[in-house]
């Protein structure tokens, strides 16, 4: 070969190259360019009646942690995007949503990626806490979202302010409670239980007859650190308690209640209180057990209301679904009306968004009280987090949770878990499971919670 | 052309597109993981704060971290001491059965590798299930009742229900690995040996295991790697849990990464984590090495 070849090959193969990078960032950018041009020049539909104008075709994308979009919370989500790509149709809205577990991990995948999704499902505390230090999340104006048209309960966005800046707005009113099984109580003549005492005894009977008492999503963690905290004020009475002790405001062995709670915990899982399963089984496999009445009682909170009026569930288990208040402890402080009560679930703006106008527009009509709140509460998917007017067409277990809510004598505000870093919550979570199966003394898991708010209040 | 190839700039530049990929995909990873890894970052995009080696000083008293090192070995133990046995002991039985039977058989123990893990970790969770699983419901029936367990549930059968799952499922692999190998030996050889009176059990340990060392040794490597880097069934089934019991190295690193929001303290692991990896290849290397056989 000539000296020319070499020159040609060389050459050829920069050009391959070159042509290689050129295409690639090519391609990035026209997509970019693809996607945002509706958005440049939405502002001009954004005056509100879209009719006058025809309006540029936007696709808004929404990501949500439920994937059942035919009943309960799944089915009012979609119902409000229903409505409102009926009254916008120039607006698409896709919807990608993920149980529980995958959609917390994505989201931070997400947010990582800096992913231009628009509207997000948010949980409150240290989840959104991580998205809003990423700044990934939008800054919202809590003036913006006072009055009529939201009608939101005071002290609700609790869990989504960060110094003094709101992030996000809360969905539901979450308020842990046990459901239970009338009929597997009546058939075999047990009594349902109004303290802890009671709750073993029943367990004990229930074992006896071959049937699983108290449904766990053990594998979780979460359900069983929020038990934890409710037998805690059981104990105490007091709310505050376990929430200064993770703000580092006293220590954890100032509160005799805390170990006490610990060793009840334990006992609860000794005495087989749980399903037996308990520690592999997620939300799903938890929920499922109940609905299909293998279980006597489930440990969740207030926004699985949908299950009464579920047309998948059977309806024997529909008719017999029945709540009941989470039970005291003899010579306990706290009375069966104080509520582990919380903001937990909401949803943010996405800063990474590239329709903003579009999807804000539709973020507040999510959020209207005549929205998200109507349509959770009238077909009975959930207690919104704003005002709601009873329609007299509640079913029994929304009544009973209406109740229960309405005449709290006090409420937590906060769950433990989620009111520090999210180094807290696996640091606490990863104890309670060490707690219930034995590997660690309730004392060393008063040293182990000790430890993780030392660290979490160090930084 | 030989010229061409003389060229150090022709060569440079040949080179250029693998080594420019490999520096990409490979090291610069690599190094952004160890940047991040002496920092106290909560993930991508949020504040950055050095704080030196603060995790790996963190990490040596991480008591969760050694226990997930420890799971892992087991489990490479596990593969190395009772699956790999097995699967030489079936490839030769394989081999010797012939015929039809042979691609039967063959074909049903790759079956499990085909299987995609998030089915075979649902299927053994309702496998072992404590009150509906089969396993106990098989055990009842034979009269053991008293040995039914909450397998997967238990701190104390975990783990060994969990390796017992990753043998099994990995159990295909090895056995096409090592029936290649069988495969490869040639018929003289064990003929010969015969007429040297070797019989039997004799015949496989002084002729098949020699001549699969090439392979054993390659296998061993493998499997050691793939118990560090197992991840999949063990988040699938017990996440770790119950109370840590389970832990491994890959499922604690994804977990601090992405469930605890330590990005900074995930990549320290990461980087232990390759450090670990790369010993444990050179020393299944030089372990095996010098063992090897020719024919």
């Amino acid at each position: 070969m000539s000296k020319l070849s070499l020159k040609t090959m060389v050459s050829a193969l920069a050009v391959l190259m070159t042509a290689l990078i050129v295409l690639t960032a090519c391609g990035g950018k026209n997509d970019n360019a693809q996607e945002s041009s509706p958005a440049a020049s939405s502002p001009a539909a954004s005056g509100g009646a879209s009719a006058s104008a025809p309006a540029e075709n936007v696709t808004l994308r929404f990501f949500s942690n439920l994937p059942d979009r035919k009943s309960g919370q799944g089915l009012a989500e979609q119902t409000v995007i229903d409505n409102y790509v009926k009254e916008n149709p120039n607006v698409k809205i896709e919807v990608e949503a993920l149980a529980e577990e995958p959609f917390k991990n994505k989201l931070k995948a997400y947010m990582a990626s800096n992913e231009p999704i628009d509207v997000t499902m948010v949980h409150f505390g240290a989840e959104v806490g991580t998205l809003v230090s990423a700044g990934w999340v939008e800054e919202l104006n809590p003036k913006d979202y006072e009055g009529e048209q939201y009608n939101f309960l005071p002290g609700v966005f609790k869990g989504f302010t960060f110094d003094g800046k709101l992030y996000g707005l809360p969905r539901n009113s979450d308020y842990e409670v046990i459901y239970y099984n009338k009929k597997l109580f009546d058939d075999n003549g047990i009594k349902v239980p109004t303290t802890l005492e009671e709750l073993v005894d029943a367990a004990k009977a229930f074992r006896a007859k071959n049937i699983e008492p108290l449904s766990m999503n053990g594998k979780d963690l979460w359900s069983l650190a929020l038990l934890y905290q409710n037998i805690a004020q059981r104990i105490s009475g007091d709310q505050a308690s376990i929430l200064d002790a993770t703000a580092g405001k006293k220590k954890f062995a100032d509160d005799p209640a805390l170990l006490e709670a610990a060793k009840w915990m334990k006992k609860l899982a000794d005495e087989k209180v749980f399903n037996t399963a308990y520690m592999t089984m997620d939300y799903g496999a938890s929920q499922n057990l109940f609905t299909q009445g293998k279980a006597a009682m489930w440990y969740m909170g207030s926004w699985e209301a949908g299950m009464a009026a579920n047309q998948q569930l059977s309806e024997e288990f529909r008719k017999n679904l029945g709540v009941i208040k989470f039970p005291t402890v003899a010579g306990g402080k706290g009375k069966d009306t104080d509520l582990l009560a919380w903001n937990g679930g909401g949803y943010a703006l996405v800063k990474a968004s590239q329709h903003k106008e579009e999807a804000k527009k539709f973020f507040n009509y999510l959020m209207s009280a005549n929205q998200w709140a109507k349509v959770a509460w009238d077909t009975g998917a959930a207690v919104p987090a704003q005002k709601y007017t009873l329609t007299g067409k509640e079913t029994e277990v929304q009544k009973q949770l209406a109740d229960i809510q309405l005449n709290a004598t006090s409420t937590a505000g906060m769950t433990y878990i989620d009111a520090s870093s999210a180094a807290y919550k696996d640091a606490t979570q990863n104890a309670i499971g060490k707690l219930v199966t034995g590997a660690d003394s309730p004392e060393k898991f008063m040293e182990e919670m000790q430890a993780a708010a030392d660290a979490a209040n160090k930084k | 052309m030989h010229r061409v190839l003389r060229d150090k700039l022709a060569i440079a530049i040949f080179v250029l597109p693998g080594l420019a990929f490999f520096v990409l995909t490979f090291v610069a990873p690599i190094l952004l993981s160890g940047y991040y890894s002496l920092t106290d970052t909560l993930g991508p995009g949020t504040d950055v704060k050095m704080i030196g080696l603060d995790n790996y000083l963190e990490l040596f008293h991480d008591e969760r971290f050694w226990l997930a090192l420890r799971n892992a070995l087991l489990l490479g133990a596990g593969f190395v001491i009772l699956q790999h046995p097995v699967c030489i002991a079936f490839a030769v039985l394989l081999d010797r059965i012939g015929g039809k039977a042979e691609k039967w058989f063959r074909t049903i123990f790759f079956i499990p590798c085909v299987i995609s893990v998030v089915v075979i970790s649902r299927m053994w969770l309702s496998l072992l299930d404590p009150t509906f699983g089969m396993f106990n419901k098989v055990l009842a029936g034979i009269g053991l009742s008293s040995w039914q367990h909450v397998w997967l549930g238990d701190p104390k059968t975990a783990l060994g229900s969990l390796l017992g799952i990753l043998i099994w499922a990995g159990f295909g692999w090895g056995l096409l690995f090592y029936y290649a190998g069988v495969k490869g030996i040639p018929e003289e050889l064990y003929e010969a040996a015969r007429l040297d009176g070797a019989t039997g059990l004799k015949l496989h340990l002084r002729i098949t295991v020699p001549l699969l060392s090439p392979v054993i040794s390659v296998q061993v490597t493998l499997a050691i790697i793939t118990a560090l880097k197992q991840m999949e069934t063990v988040f699938l089934t017990t996440n770790g849990g119950p109370g840590d019991s389970t832990q491994f190295l890959a499922v604690y690193l994804y977990n601090q990464a992405f469930a605890a929001s330590r990005y900074g303290y995930a990549n320290a692991i990461s980087i232990l984590f390759i450090v670990v990896c790369l010993i444990a290849t050179y020393l299944s290397n030089q372990f095996i090495r010098d063992k090897s056989t020719e024919y």
